[in-house]
């Protein structure tokens, strides 16, 4: 069953010709094209394709498109700023808290929903913000560092503004 | 494309996806809440639908408090559940659980509702339920019928929701004399089902004795069950280590557990027994610490 919908991403607008069935994943990397957003498990449970609803953390192979409309959706094509890096960005390059980096964009919106929520977060809260991730490299613990250096910078940025 | 083919409806209001699923009785229909379980099902072909009805527009989403209980919209998800003050203040246990389902992209979108009508074993939002007393409002064009929460479900993935009809609300008895927690163990902290679950839940009097409890448990039978021979030991008794330790086996002989990928039956008999031991004591400090 096809339908015509127009979905916002990274705040542009994409007027898209879909179907009912299709996932979220599948239309933003295979029709809009934005391949930053991965596929791992497709069942929900290892936080590859993460990308932010309305601020919310969502895994988009466990939504439909056609719900998408009217949302704003944020992928990892569209957290830095212009030419700008996202400070979380910035901490986990300078951290080294990736390394393959397949899980990394679904790493990164899951900060940035925990930092736009708690801009001072606990180590648990972090560990529990990124939960939803699974990392196979890392371990986790220069990823909590990088989350804990870029609330620091927000926050700098937040008093400087 | 990855999913099978399908229609896609969207009432407006209740009334019209009442009306709409009336019509489709008898149609492969499956209604869409927060679908963190449905597509994995049909992208794994455990099943197949002609049409998907999405309650996403019947206001189905709102918490509200009254004199006596609390009801919740079958679609609220479990991340507004957590953040929702009054759950935070009269119902603890409810919080433990919601805040333990998945991971947090999972909470965005899992509802409640949802939960509890995949009627898996190791559901979470169902020991907690069934202690406090919880009720479920089911809707049909036909009419609306309130049933408790112990009788709902009737085996895995199976409810009493017949064709047409679906879960609208859970109202919970707001009781400012009775306590209740809930605790899991799973492989992991996050992204795992339990491997045990349970609830406990009590009112203490003022000599000191027992004088109501409920004891819930899931991923040990067929479906959440109670532990009503625990509660019986644990009725109108003083409370002791030796007693709670003696409800906690007997809770244990009350299970059916099985053997799977995630734990042994074995593993979790004596998983229960340390849950229900622990879920009782949360629940008796709990009870000591608001002074009720």
């Amino acid at each position: 069953m096809k339908k015509n919908v127009t979905l916002q991403v990274n705040g542009r607008m994409y007027p898209l010709e879909i179907d009912v069935k299709d996932l979220l994943l599948q239309t933003i990397r295979e029709q809009i094209g934005l391949t930053g957003t991965k596929e791992g498990c497709g069942t929900g449970e290892c936080g590859a394709c993460t990308v932010l609803i309305d601020g919310e953390p969502v895994n988009a192979c466990l939504y439909f498109t056609v719900r998408a409309e009217g949302k704003d959706i944020l992928t990892i094509e569209g957290m830095r700023n212009g030419a700008m890096l996202h400070p979380l960005q910035e901490a986990f390059a300078t951290t080294a808290a990736l390394q393959c980096g397949f899980c990394g964009p679904g790493v990164l919106l899951s900060a940035k929903a925990l930092l736009d929520r708690h801009p001072n977060p606990t180590e648990q809260q972090i560990r529990e913000g990124i939960a939803g991730n699974i990392c196979r490299c890392t371990g986790y613990t220069k990823m909590v560092e990088a989350i804990q250096t870029a609330a620091v910078m927000l926050r700098e940025d937040e008093v400087r503004s | 494309m990855l999913l099978e083919s399908f229609d896609y409806l969207k009432p407006q209001s209740l009334t019209e996806a009442l009306e709409v699923l009336d019509q489709l009785k008898d149609e492969q229909v499956r209604v869409l809440a927060g679908g963190t379980d449905l597509i994995p099902r049909l992208r794994s072909q455990a099943e197949h639908v002609r049409y998907v009805v999405d309650l996403a527009a019947c206001g189905l989403d709102q918490v509200t408090f009254h004199d006596d209980h609390a009801s919740i919209g079958a679609l609220t998800t479990f991340a507004t559940l957590c953040r929702t003050r009054g759950i935070q203040e009269h119902f603890p246990a409810i919080i433990e659980a919601s805040a333990q389902i998945g991971a947090v992209q999972c909470r965005t979108l899992a509802t409640i509702g949802g939960n509890l009508c995949s009627a898996v074993p190791s559901l979470d939002s169902a020991p907690a339920l069934l202690v406090l007393d919880a009720q479920f409002c089911l809707q049909a064009k036909h009419g609306e019928r309130l049933v408790r929460a112990e009788e709902f479900f009737l085996a895995p993935r199976r409810t009493i929701l017949e064709p047409g009809e679906i879960m609208t609300h859970i109202l919970v008895p707001m009781r400012e004399d009775f306590s209740a927690s809930f605790l899991r163990i799973g492989r992991r902290k996050a992204l795992t089902l339990a491997i045990v679950n349970a609830a406990a839940g009590v009112t203490i009097g003022d000599d000191g004795s027992i004088t109501e409890v409920r004891v819930a448990l899931g991923a040990v039978a067929p479906t959440p069950i109670r532990a009503h021979k625990a509660e019986h030991i644990l009725h109108g008794r003083k409370i002791t280590q030796e007693l709670i330790a003696e409800a906690a086996d007997v809770a244990v002989t009350e299970t059916a557990p099985i053997s799977d990928l995630r734990a042994s039956a074995d593993y979790r008999r004596k998983i229960t027994a340390v849950l229900v031991r622990r879920a009782l004591g949360n629940a008796i400090a709990q009870s000591i610490r608001v002074g009720r």
